[in-house]
């Protein structure tokens, strides 16, 4: 079984001041689960993402993916990035087709991955495009399907929607959801929107800030598909609200100036 | 009024100040007003440009020019790029190099250009090391900023598929280096093809320069003027050039 073991992980950037971005992490990621780790801005969110995809190592502490700890970049995880960071020389086709093009895979072969992909996320059509014909929800559907193609267990997801408009989010996650169900991997997910956390997640983890701790773990275990605006998630919503709330009045004094 | 119609008045507006210019000049040479050892009046210009254009001497003039900027140019940016690699890619080779680059780059060039001679003699491979002296800098300076410039985010793609090196520096480093690397290109090209007619000018046996320089002393002085027309055309087809090929090989997914 893969699923990530994250024990006791701290992460200090170094320079004339060394800032801690995390401090003490210690989680528990199951296999197949939809992760949501939630926080604000500064909370090291995507430190801790970034870590996961082996593209930074703790300063203290352990990640152990399946059963070995994680020293770099695998092939079983796949990113999704903020900003798609799509490749703007190459069209969509190329730009998904880059994992199993750098594995060697022939590009005979790479063909029919990279078109059941791109039919899965709805980009149908769109493959000799290049990114910048494309619009911001695309874009991120095209990213999402880079990741895919190269067939990972697990995608990690650093702010993915964070760039787009509210209704087009709202089909992203909504698809999202569909495809995580078809395709039965792991998610882990980082927003700072409670409402997409909450409607996402089998678990929402709260991160605090400055330095990032992990705050709280909710357990979401409504059924899916999910309603939008249940009654039940709402009350979830307002005890993270209520959670963030509580972390500002003691941590964060504002400063008026 | 409208986008169009202020555009029409402004090219119109642009052919009357040419027209006018022309005109000028044509009656301050026919009227004697300025010798004609000064200026040539413009229909004498293009009657010695039709004269050139028929003398096979024009041609094989041209041709020397141009082998010699190819040369020297196509030399450059060979080399050109791959010190530049050589320099980003290598770790601690810009930190290391830096202070004789940018030494070297401040030189003026046309100074060496006496001293070369002396070294090299007054022929083709003089000419190509002048285009080449003239031509490296910005090819360098231009990659190292090219590939510097690459997107964190596009290296984090890259790292994330556990790309190679060498991946790496061919599936994105480079790539995303294209545009700079042009612009690199276009600004050589032009102080290459001065590189080339400066050093005939100063000495040599054939080239435009060369007959720049003759017709000069000669004081035939529309035929001077009918050869920076020559010069001039030559100078905007080889950017022209370069422009299209940055469009069509390189450039595709900019241009829509």
């Amino acid at each position: 079984m893969a699923g990530f073991s994250i024990r006791h992980v701290s992460k200090v950037y170094g320079g004339a001041v060394p800032t801690v971005a995390l401090e003490d992490i210690d989680l528990t990621i199951h296999d197949g689960e939809f992760l949501c780790i939630l926080g604000p801005s500064g909370c090291g969110k995507s430190t801790l993402l970034e870590m996961l995809a082996g593209l930074q190592l703790p300063t203290s502490g352990e990640i152990v993916y399946g059963d070995k700890i994680l020293q770099g970049p695998d092939r079983r995880l796949g990113v999704v990035f903020q900003d798609p960071s799509l490749y703007p020389w190459r069209t969509v086709f190329e730009n998904v087709e880059l994992g199993l093009e750098i594995r060697g895979v022939k590009k005979a072969d790479r063909k029919n991955t990279v078109q059941k992909y791109l039919t899965m996320v709805g980009l149908d059509g769109f493959e000799h495009k290049y990114p910048h014909q494309l619009s911001g929800g695309m874009k991120q559907r095209a990213g999402l399907a880079r990741a895919l193609a190269n067939r990972p267990d697990v995608l990690l997801m650093d702010e993915p929607f964070g760039a787009v408009d509210h209704l087009t989010r709202l089909q992203l996650q909504n698809d999202l959801l569909n495809i995580w169900e078809a395709e039965k991997k792991t998610v882990v997910f980082v927003t700072h929107d409670v409402n997409e956390a909450v409607f996402l997640g089998d678990r929402v983890v709260l991160l605090s800030p400055r330095p990032g701790k992990l705050k709280q773990i909710f357990n979401i275990s409504h059924q899916r598909p999910r309603e939008r605006g249940d009654a039940g998630l709402l009350k979830i919503q307002n005890d993270i609200y209520a959670a963030i709330y509580e972390n500002k009045k003691q941590a964060e004094p504002e400063y008026h100036l | 009024m409208s986008e169009r119609g202020i555009l029409w008045r402004i090219v119109a507006g642009q052919i009357l100040l040419l027209v006018l210019f022309l005109g000028t000049v044509e009656v301050v040479v026919q009227k004697g007003i300025v010798g004609r050892l000064y200026l040539s009046a413009p229909t004498q210009v293009v009657q010695e440009l039709v004269k050139l254009l028929q003398q096979s001497e024009t041609f094989r003039n041209l041709y020397v020019t141009l082998l010699e900027f190819t040369l020297g140019f196509g030399l450059s940016v060979v080399l050109g790029f791959g010190i530049g690699l050589f320099l980003v890619l290598v770790s601690r080779a810009e930190q290391f190099f830096n202070p004789f680059l940018s030494a070297l780059m401040a030189i003026p060039k046309v100074t060496i250009v006496p001293l070369l001679t002396l070294w090299l003699g007054i022929g083709l491979v003089h000419k190509v090391a002048v285009v080449f002296l003239f031509c490296i800098f910005p090819i360098i300076y231009n990659t190292v900023a090219g590939i510097k410039q690459t997107s964190e985010n596009y290296l984090k793609v890259a790292r994330v598929f556990e790309a190679t090196s060498y991946q790496t520096v061919t599936k994105v480093i480079l790539p995303s280096a294209v545009p700079s690397i042009f612009a690199g290109l276009r600004v050589s090209a032009g102080s290459g093809l001065i590189g080339a007619l400066f050093g005939e000018m100063l000495a040599s046996k054939e080239g435009l320069g060369n007959m720049l320089v003759q017709s000069t002393s000669l004081y035939d002085t529309a035929r001077v003027f009918a050869l920076i027309t020559v010069v001039t055309v030559v100078s905007i087809l080889i950017i022209a050039f370069i422009n299209l090929l940055e469009k069509k090989v390189f450039l595709r997914w900019k241009s829509s």
